[in-house]
Parts: C-alpha cells; structure tokens; sequence
C-alpha cells in the first residue's frame, strides 16, 4: 500500500505541470508578478481565441521574450529535505509514519514544488474528538472545521492536450486531442452538520450522504479554421483593425464516462445500538467503444487601436457528442461482502454528452511610456477566473504587479521583477495562492530565465 | 458493511496530524437495570460478587491505530439498606465478554465498613493505561462488578447505583 501511495504521489508530481495549463498559469515567472495574467499573445490567448492566429506573436509587444525557462529552486529544496532514494520511507509518503499528514501531501499534490515556497500554508495538525454515546455522536474537527465544503467541491477542466496542424491564406487545418472532466462532489446537510455541529451532531436515524457526480470523456478532434483581418488602422502597416477567427471542430471521442450517485452512511436508532450500514446506489454509464461522435466550433474577435487591445474568444460553442454505443450499470454496496457489486441494467444504448462552453476576454494597453496595463477573465470549465496586471519597464529593468480571483473566488496577489542584459533575461515573480487545503495563503517565488 | 463508514471516520480524523480522541459515555450502552443493582447477601459471607457485563461500540476503522492512552473515570452511589459489610466497586474492560472480569479491574473503590442506613459515594481514582491494545478495537465489553463481604448477623441488603462511566482513549490514527 504505501508503495502504491508513494507511486501514484510521484505519478501526480510528474503530471504536475498540467495543472497550472489547466489554472491557464505558466512556467513565466513574469505571468506570476502580474497576478497570472499575461500581456503578450502567447499560447493561451490563441487557444481561446482563434482571432489571435492572424496577429503576429510578437509585434509590437516590447518585452516580450521568445521563450521562458523556469528555474526550478523548489525542486531542489524538495529533493535536499527529501532525498530521492528515501522517498519510500519518507514520512510524507508514508501512512503508516506517524508523522504522516495527509493534508501535508495533498498541499504537495495541489502545489508541485516547482518554485520554491516562500511561505507555506499551514496544515491542520489539531486533535480530532469523538463523543460517542449510545446514542450520542458528536465529532469535533477542530481548526480542520473549516475546512468542510459549504457547497459542492471537486476539480474539473478542458484541456487541449495538443493542437496540430498547418494553414494557408488564414486557413488553418489540423487536430487537437481534448480532454474534458469534472468531478464533484457535495455533502448533504445530515453530514455537514454531522462534521461540523458541535452540539447536536449526528441525529439517530440520519442518512449521512456524499453525492458525487463525475463525468470525464476525451478523444481527437480534426479541426477547420479561419482567421483574418476584417479592417484596417490607418497605417496598414501597424496590427490595428479587428480581426475575425473560428474554427470547427468533428469530435471523435475516444472515450466517455459518468457516475452519478451518493454513497451514505445509515446511522442507526440508536446511533451505537449497531455498527452504523452504508450504502452506494450509483449510477455508472460508459463508452463500449470509441464511438463519439459530434460537431462544435470556436469564435473569436480581437480588436487592436494603437496601444489598446482587446479579444474575446469562445471554445465549443454546441458541441455535443453522441456516444453510440455505451451501457448503464448500477453500483450499489454488498454489505454482507463489503464490496461494491455492478449490475448491467442497459447495453449497446445511445448516450449524448456536452463540452462545457469556456472562454477568455482579454485587454491589454500599452502606454508607450513602458507601462503595459492588462487583464483577461478566463472559464476552462470551472469557475471563472479573474487576472489583472501591470509591468513597469524602465531601461533594463522591469517592475511588476497584479491582482487576480481564482476559482475559489479568492483575491490573490503578484508583485516581481526583472532584469534583461541583452538576449537574455532574469525575471523573479512572487504570487500569493490558495490551492492548498488550509484557509491561509501561501506565497510562492518563481523564478525563470527568458530569452529575447 | 462498514467500510465506507470506517472511510469517513478515518478520513475526517486525518484532518491532520493530531490525535484521535474518543470521549465515550460507556453508562449509556448500559441498561438501567445494569446500572442499579440491589443485592441480599447472607451474613458472614467472606465474598460474593455481583457482576453485569455489556458490549459497547467505538467508531469503526480506528483497529489499526495505535492506542496512546486510555483514561477511565466513574463515580456510583452505594446504599446499605440492611445488615453490614463490605463492599468493592470494580470496572474491568475487554475485548471478549469471557475474559471481562479476569485481570485487574481498571477503576476500583471500596465502601469501607458499612452499616444499615449508611450511604457513600465510590469514587475511584482515575486510572490511565498507556499503549493498552484492549482498546484497539471496534467492539468492547465493560464489567460492573461489586465484591460484597458481609458481617456475621442479618442479611446485607443494599443497592449499588452506577453514574458515571467515561473513557478518553487517544489515539494516533493510521490511514491505512
């Protein structure tokens, strides 16, 4: 077991990475002083906005570097306080270690330690206390009470794990690979209140449920595009006019899945006059083959006027895959086995699912005086997140500054800088982040080397 | 059937690095008529027990902790009606009703020289039990038990009432 743990820790280190693709954060510690938001057309604005495939990259966006590559302080950090040939036995892996935390691994798996942690967010450590009477249940969670979800919680995204392809005349042809899931996850007020009522607890006779609903499907998706230029600035020469983009997607899915249901806890009356049941009554439809089928598009308008900017772009408008071949089964929970026992209920029955719509809105204004004001708000699929920055460029130098609102509708905060001697750049970028399963912020510092 | 319930306790225990602490009202797993016992001894019994045993229930999924300490603390109100004596309150717990009242009992007091018409409080002295694997556990077996020995003369009538039984057992929760 602590094998596995340790292998499927390491495995979601590795994978680490995505997650900031999926938070549209990067390995710029620039992007990271300006509070996430990024004021160059990069690769996020042209995965959102097919507009963006007939500007320039680079045109007149001073400062903006061809490349960044980030200098990854935190790992070496990592790796010194946890060496890597005993990362078996290493309590932070370890369960069966009394110094296990497993709030301490999860902040791990949520913030890879790519970057070096400045101040970390605290985990829980208090005691947790039972009172337990015959028919009396109380559990004080401590400090950890707040940490109870008020409303549904889970992780979700759309990604666009690759976008190939080649074009002509603002045609562009190519394939994408997409990936798409949510999992949430809601506790019922029986066990909200059983975690964190103090005073009443658990009520005999309560049906404490954790209703879950996850979805996750995936596959290619052979992609048309066109973006151009719809009008011209009074100097041709310049970007300025309004620029047109979209793009139609096939969707070929390769694969599909939901399960939706609760698992519960049946708490007897007396609470202790037996050992309390459970229960699981899911639902469970999957793909029998890679069948899904479906169409979808991309819109996407960017306007330039001298130092002003601004693009809204919107992925998957329709898109609807229709799944021809899936099957139903039923979960439920064998409580004589104590395992969990799957009835085929249908098979070889059409199934239609949906990509969520997402989007991203972006401005941008360059003042000409080496101030760049920009902001962008973005939805991959769950919640909307909010970035608005600054940089200040005076000779070599550069000053940074911004604000955001993540997912969880917390203001977090960017402040950095930097220096470029030629084609080489050094930028440091500190950013506040409330990833971790704690109610305070931890600072992160990154930092990168960006060439010119 | 309860492994989804031991998930849960288990999980919400782990909400950190501390203790597991499990206050647990073992008088009210009891019946009131465990709770009030009345006795008739012949005089001049040397000794004769009364005894009660229950099985109570803890939070499923902690078997694996390990168990730091067990604190056990109870109070009873002995009543002698008639004749004299003495009279032993013990408390035992275990994990197999066969074996409760073997061993040293974890909460002991004795009444003293007792007479018709005398009431006292049995308060024994707390007792705390370190690294007990009694407690490691889902299911236990509590022990009432009193030790009369009674006075050369009429019958020892009386009635032992029990009023407060707790546990503290803290415990360093294991995950898996």
């Amino acid at each position: 077991m602590r094998t596995g743990v340790v292998a499927v820790a390491l495995a979601l280190l590795v994978l680490a990475p995505l997650r900031p693709a999926h938070a549209q954060f990067s390995f710029d510690a620039r992007r990271y002083g300006m509070g996430g938001v990024s004021l160059s057309r990069d690769g996020n604005a042209r995965r959102f906005n097919p507009a963006y495939r007939a500007l320039k990259t680079n045109s007149r966006t001073s400062g903006t570097p061809k490349f960044s590559i980030p200098i990854p302080i935190g790992l070496i950090k990592f790796f010194k306080d946890h060496p890597i040939n005993q990362l078996g036995s290493d309590p932070m892996f370890d369960p069966k270690s009394t110094a296990f935390n497993p709030f301490a691994l999860t902040n791990l798996i949520f913030n890879p330690p790519i970057f070096y942690e400045v101040k970390k967010s605290p985990t829980p450590t208090n005691n947790v206390e039972f009172t337990i009477g015959k028919n009396q249940l109380i559990m004080n969670l401590g400090g950890s009470r707040v940490l109870i979800p008020e409303q549904d919680f889970g992780i979700g995204s759309t990604s666009r794990l690759f976008d190939a392809g080649a074009g002509f005349g603002g045609f562009h042809f190519g394939v994408m690979g997409f990936l798409q899931y949510n999992v949430s996850f809601t506790l019922d007020s029986a066990l909200r209140r059983a975690l964190t009522d103090t005073v009443t607890g658990v009520r005999p006779g309560d049906t404490l449920s954790l209703l879950s609903n996850a979805v996750a499907q995936g596959g290619l998706a052979p992609t048309v595009g066109f973006a151009g230029r719809l009008t011209h600035g009074a100097d041709p020469a310049t970007d300025d006019g309004l620029y047109l983009g979209g793009a139609v997607h096939y969707y070929l899915g390769a694969t599909y899945g939901r399960l939706t249901g609760p698992a519960q806890i049946l708490v007897g009356n007396p609470i202790f006059g037996t050992t309390p049941a459970a229960g699981v009554n899911d639902t469970l439809r999957t793909s029998n083959k890679a069948n899904g089928r479906g169409v979808g598009g991309d819109v996407g308008l960017v306007w330039v006027s001298g130092p002003f900017e601004v693009g809204l772009g919107v992925n998957d408008i329709g898109a609807e895959l229709t799944w021809s071949d899936t099957k139903l089964q039923h979960v439920t929970y064998n409580t004589a086995t104590g395992n969990l026992v799957t009835t085929l209920d249908t098979n070889h029955v059409e199934t239609k699912t949906k990509l969520p719509l997402t989007y991203m809105a972006n401005a941008a204004l360059r003042m000409g005086t080496g101030t760049t004001v920009g902001g962008d708000v973005v939805n991959s699929g769950r919640g909307t997140i909010i970035h608005v920055g600054v940089e200040q460029r005076t000779g070599p130098f550069a000053l940074r500054g911004g604000v955001s609102r993540d997912q969880r509708k917390r203001m977090q905060f960017g402040l950095g800088g930097g220096l470029r001697l030629g084609p080489i750049g050094l930028d440091v970028g500190f950013f506040t982040h409330s990833n971790s399963l704690s109610t305070q912020r931890a600072i992160t510092m990154a930092t990168a080397i960006s060439i010119y | 059937m309860k492994a989804l319930t031991a998930a849960l306790l288990v999980l919400v225990a782990a909400c950190g690095q501390g203790r597991v602490i499990l206050n647990v009202d073992v008088l009210s797993f009891l019946a009131a008529s465990d709770s009030v016992k009345s006795f008739s001894v012949l005089g001049g019994i040397p000794q004769t027990d009364s005894t009660v045993s229950r099985q109570f229930f803890l939070p499923p999924g902690f078997g694996k902790s390990s168990v730091d300490s067990v604190t056990a603390t109870a109070a009873a109100a002995l009543i002698c009606t008639g004749g004299g004596g003495n009279v032993r309150f013990d408390v035992f717990f275990s994990k197999t009703q066969g074996s409760v009242f073997t061993g040293t009992p974890y909460l002991t007091a004795s009444s003293g020289p007792l007479v018709a018409g005398d009431s006292v409080s049995l308060l024994p002295p707390t007792s705390v039990s370190l690294a007990d694997t009694v407690f490691n556990t889902d299911t236990l077996w509590v022990g009432i038990r009193a030790r009369i020995a009674t006075n050369v003369g009429p019958n020892m009538t009386g009635r032992l009432r029990l009023q407060d039984l707790h546990l503290r057992i803290a415990l360093q929760d294991k995950l898996f």
